[in-house]
C-alpha cells in the first residue's frame, strides 16, 4: 500500500434509497436492506446490521483517517430554491445566505442539513450592483442525521449530496431543459431540470418493483401521474433493470411527445447511476458540486455524545505514557551522541587556551607600543619657525627631553604652552634655558612627561578633528605636517 | 502430573495465587530495578546536557575573540604561533635591518644583548642609524609592521652637525617572547 493511499484512503460512494442503501468503494459493493419503522425512521436492528455491514465493507483502521464518504440522496424531503444574491466577502456572502435561507425556507437554518451550488458567474442587474445565482437544497435534518450516525459509526466520513445532480453528472451533464425518472422498487423520484440545474423534485409512489414486466394498466398509472410535467421533453429513465423496450412503452403511455431514454450504469453489486455519477464527479472535480452538511455545532455535540471510549482510551494511554517515557527515551538516545560530541569539543578546547594566550600577548603588543609618532608630530606643531632641535629623546616610560635653540624667552613660552594645551603632556619643565653670548638665541633644556595611554587617544583624537578642518580650509587633503626641525637646516628655520 | 491430578482445588488455587503473588512480586521488583536504572541514565544525560550546556557559554565569547585576533595579526603582520624562539631574534634583526636601508637610512653599529632571568623579552637591540628625518620617521612607523614582535623602548633623535639635512637616530629595541606570555598587562607608561 502507498503512502499516499494510506493518507488518503479511497472514496466510499453512497447511495442512500427509501429501502436500501448501496455502497461502493474501488471495484467492490455492497447493499444494505434498510427497514424502517412506522414514523419512517430506520429501526435499531437495521442500523446495527448497516454500522456492521458497512464496517465489515470498509474494514477502517483505527490509526488511518476516515473514509471520505459521498452519499446521493433521493428528493424525499429535500427543497431545492434558487437564489440570488449579491456578492461580496466569504463571510458576507455566507451571512446573506443564511438570511435568505431563513426567509425562503420552513426551517431555520440550524435545523436543516443544507448546501448550495453557485451558478455561473456574478452578473450585474438593471443599473444595480452584481448578483450571484446559487441554487439552495435543504433538508430537515433528522432526515440524514441517521445516516451521518451509521456512516461515523461505520469509520466514514459522511458528506451528503442530492441523487438527482449525480445522475445528471452521470448523463454526462445534458443542457437545456429536460427531466430525469429514477424507478425505485416502492416509489420513484422525478427531477426536472432547468437550464441544467434541478427546478422541482418529486417523489411518486408506484410500485416498480418487476419494471420489464409491467402491465400496461400499471404503467398507464405511472404516466398519467408524470406527465403533467413533461410535455415535449426529453425523459432520462434510471433505476434497475430498466430496459430500452421499458422507456418505449412509457413513452407511448405519456402520448405528448415526450422523448423517454434509458439511463444504464454497468451491472454490479452496490452500483447505480447515481453512484456511477458520484465516482465521476469526484474524479473530474475531487466533489460533488452540491455537497449538503450538517452544520458544525450539532456535529461536534454528536461527536462527543458518541464518543468511544474503548476506542479512545487505550490511545490516551499511550499519549500519556509516551509523555511520561520521552525523557527516558531521549535520554537512551541521543546520550551516545551528545557524549561523542562533548568529548570531541574538550578535545578542541586545547585550541581555546592558543587563542586565549595568542589574544593576550597580541593586545600586550599594541598597548606596549609608545606613540612616538604622536609625539613628534605634536611637537612639529608647536615649535616656531626659526627653532633648532639638537637633541629629542623619547621612552617608553613616557619621559620626553630634548634641546633646543629658540629666538628669544617668549618662543620658549610660546612652545611651552602649545606642548600643554595638546593634552599629550604633563609636568612640561624648562630644565635650563641659557641666552648665547650675542644675545640672538636662548638654548633651552627641557622635559616632560606623556599623559596616560588613554587621555593620549583622546588627545589625539582631539588633534585628528582640528587638523582635518584646518587642512579643509587652507591645503589639500592628505598634506602631511612638517617633520620636526631638526638642526642644521631640517625643516625648520636655517640657522 | 499425577500429582497436579490429585491436588484439591483449593490448593490448586492456592498455587495459583501464590504464583499470581510471586509474579507480581517479580515485576514489581524488576520494574523499580529498571526505572531506577532508566532514572539513573536520565540523570547522566541531563548532567551531560548541563556540561553541554556550559561549554557552548565558555565558547561563546570565542567568536569576538578570534575575530579580534585576525585583526591584531592583519595588523601586526605577524602570526604569533609560528615565531620560533630559537630563531627569531636573528630572523627580526635582519628585518629590521633590511626596513632601515629600504627606507633609505645608513646603518651604524648594533648591539645585541640577551634576556635576564624570567625577562618578557628574548634580547635586546641597540641601533645607530643615520638619515633624513622623513627616512627616519618611516622607519620609525614600519617597526609596528616588519612581522615580529618588537617594542621600541627609546628612541633618541641628535642633529648630525657633520652632515646638513640629516638626523642620527639611537633606538632600543625590546623584542618578546611569545612563549613567555602569561597574561596582559598595562602599557609600560600608562
Amino acid at each position: 500500500m502507498k503512502i499516499a493511499e494510506i493518507l488518503h484512503p479511497q472514496p466510499l460512494f453512497v447511495e442512500i434509497a427509501p429501502d436500501r442503501l448501496l455502497a461502493r468503494r474501488g471495484d467492490y459493493g455492497v447493499e444494505v436492506p434498510l427497514e424502517r419503522g412506522p414514523a419512517g425512521g430506520l429501526t435499531a436492528p437495521a442500523k446495527e446490521k448497516a454500522v456492521a455491514t458497512l464496517k465489515d465493507f470498509l474494514k477502517a483502521k483505527t490509526w488511518q483517517p476516515r473514509v471520505r464518504a459521498w452519499c446521493a440522496i433521493t428528493a424525499r424531503g429535500v427543497s431545492l430554491r434558487r437564489l440570488s444574491l449579491p456578492p461580496g466577502t466569504k463571510e458576507e456572502f455566507h451571512e446573506r445566505l443564511l438570511l435568505q435561507i431563513e426567509a425562503e425556507f420552513p426551517l431555520p437554518p440550524d435545523e436543516m442539513a443544507w448546501g448550495f451550488q453557485t451558478l455561473g458567474q456574478a452578473h450585474p442587474g438593471n443599473g444595480a450592483m452584481a448578483r450571484q445565482d446559487v441554487l439552495v437544497a435543504a433538508v430537515k435534518k433528522d432526515l440524514v442525521l441517521e445516516f451521518y450516525e451509521i456512516l461515523r459509526a461505520s469509520g466514514a466520513e459522511p458528506a451528503f449530496t442530492l441523487a438527482s445532480t449525480a445522475r445528471w453528472n452521470f448523463a454526462g451533464q445534458p443542457a437545456n431543459s429536460f427531466a430525469m425518472l429514477d424507478i425505485g422498487t416502492s416509489q420513484s423520484e422525478l427531477t426536472i431540470f432547468e437550464n441544467s440545474v434541478p427546478a422541482t423534485s418529486r417523489i411518486v409512489f408506484w410500485d416498480g418493483t418487476n419494471p420489464g414486466s409491467l402491465p400496461d394498466a400499471q404503467l398507464e398509472i405511472l404516466a398519467q401521474t408524470i406527465k403533467g410535467n413533461l410535455a415535449g421533453r426529453r425523459l432520462l429513465v434510471s433505476g434497475n433493470r430498466i430496459s430500452k423496450e421499458f422507456t418505449e412503452r412509457l413513452e407511448r403511455s405519456l402520448g405528448n411527445g415526450c422523448r423517454c431514454e434509458p439511463l444504464e450504469s454497468t451491472s454490479a453489486t452496490g452500483n447505480s447511476t447515481a453512484i456511477s455519477g458520484l465516482e465521476k464527479s469526484v474524479a473530474e472535480a475531487g466533489s460533488p458540486a452540491l455537497v449538503i452538511r450538517l452544520q458544525p455545532t450539532s456535529v461536534s455535540t454528536a461527536s462527543l455524545a458518541s464518543l468511544d471510549w474503548k476506542t479512545w482510551a487505550p490511545r490516551v494511554g499511550a499519549l500519556v505514557a509516551a509523555v511520561l517515557l520521552l525523557p527516558y527515551a531521549e535520554a537512551l538516545l541521543l546520550k551516545p551522541h551528545l557524549e561523542k560530541k562533548v568529548a570531541a569539543f574538550k578535545a578542541e578546547s586545547e585550541r581555546l587556551t592558543v587563542i586565549d594566550r595568542e589574544l593576550d600577548f597580541l593586545s600586550n603588543l599594541k598597548l606596549s607600543q609608545p606613540p612616538y609618532l604622536d609625539v613628534l608630530y605634536v611637537f612639529s606643531k608647536s615649535v616656531s619657525p626659526g627653532t633648532r632641535l639638537d637633541s629629542l629623546s623619547l621612552n617608553s616610560h613616557g619621559q620626553v627631553s630634548l634641546r633646543c635653540a629658540f629666538r628669544d624667552g617668549q618662543q620658549v613660552a610660546d612652545f611651552r604652552n602649545k606642548l600643554i594645551e595638546s593634552g599629550f603632556f604633563t609636568n612640561v619643565v624648562v630644565e635650563e634655558q641659557v641666552p648665547t653670548p650675542d644675545r640672538q638665541r636662548v638654548n633651552v633644556r627641557m622635559s616632560a612627561q606623556e599623559k596616560t595611554a588613554a587621555e593620549m587617544q583622546i588627545a589625539s583624537a582631539r588633534l585628528a578633528v582640528n587638523d582635518s578642518s584646518k587642512t579643509e580650509k587652507s591645503s589639500p587633503a592628505g598634506a602631511r605636517p612638517p617633520a620636526p626641525p631638526f638642526a642644521p637646516g631640517m625643516g625648520g628655520e636655517p640657522q | 502430573m499425577s500429582r497436579l491430578q490429585t491436588m484439591t482445588d483449593r490448593e490448586k488455587r492456592l498455587v495459583r495465587l501464590a504464583g499470581i503473588g510471586i509474579a507480581i512480586y517479580l515485576a514489581l521488583f524488576g520494574g523499580f530495578e529498571l526505572w531506577k536504572s532508566f532514572d539513573k541514565r536520565r540523570a547522566d544525560y541531563q548532567q551531560l546536557v548541563q556540561e553541554a550546556k556550559d561549554l557552548r557559554q565558555q565558547t561563546l565569547p570565542y567568536q569576538d575573540k578570534v575575530l579580534l585576533v585576525k585583526k591584531l595579526m592583519e595588523d601586526f603582520h605577524m602570526d604569533p604561533a609560528k615565531l620560533k624562539k630559537e630563531t627569531v631574534v636573528s630572523e627580526a634583526s635582519a628585518a629590521i635591518q633590511q626596513a632601515a636601508k629600504s627606507d633609505g637610512l645608513q646603518i651604524g653599529p648594533i648591539r645585541e644583548s640577551p634576556a635576564h632571568g624570567s625577562s618578557l623579552t628574548l634580547a635586546t637591540m641597540q641601533l645607530e642609524s643615520s638619515g633624513q628625518v622623513p627616512a627616519a620617521l618611516a622607519f620609525l612607523a614600519s617597526l609596528n609592521s616588519i612581522g615580529f614582535p618588537l617594542v621600541v623602548d627609546s628612541v633618541q633623535f641628535t642633529a648630525d652637525n657633520s652632515r646638513p639635512g640629516q638626523v642620527k637616530m639611537n633606538l632600543t629595541i625590546f623584542i618578546l617572547d611569545f612563549a613567555q606570555q602569561k597574561g596582559p598587562k598595562e602599557a609600560a607608561h600608562a
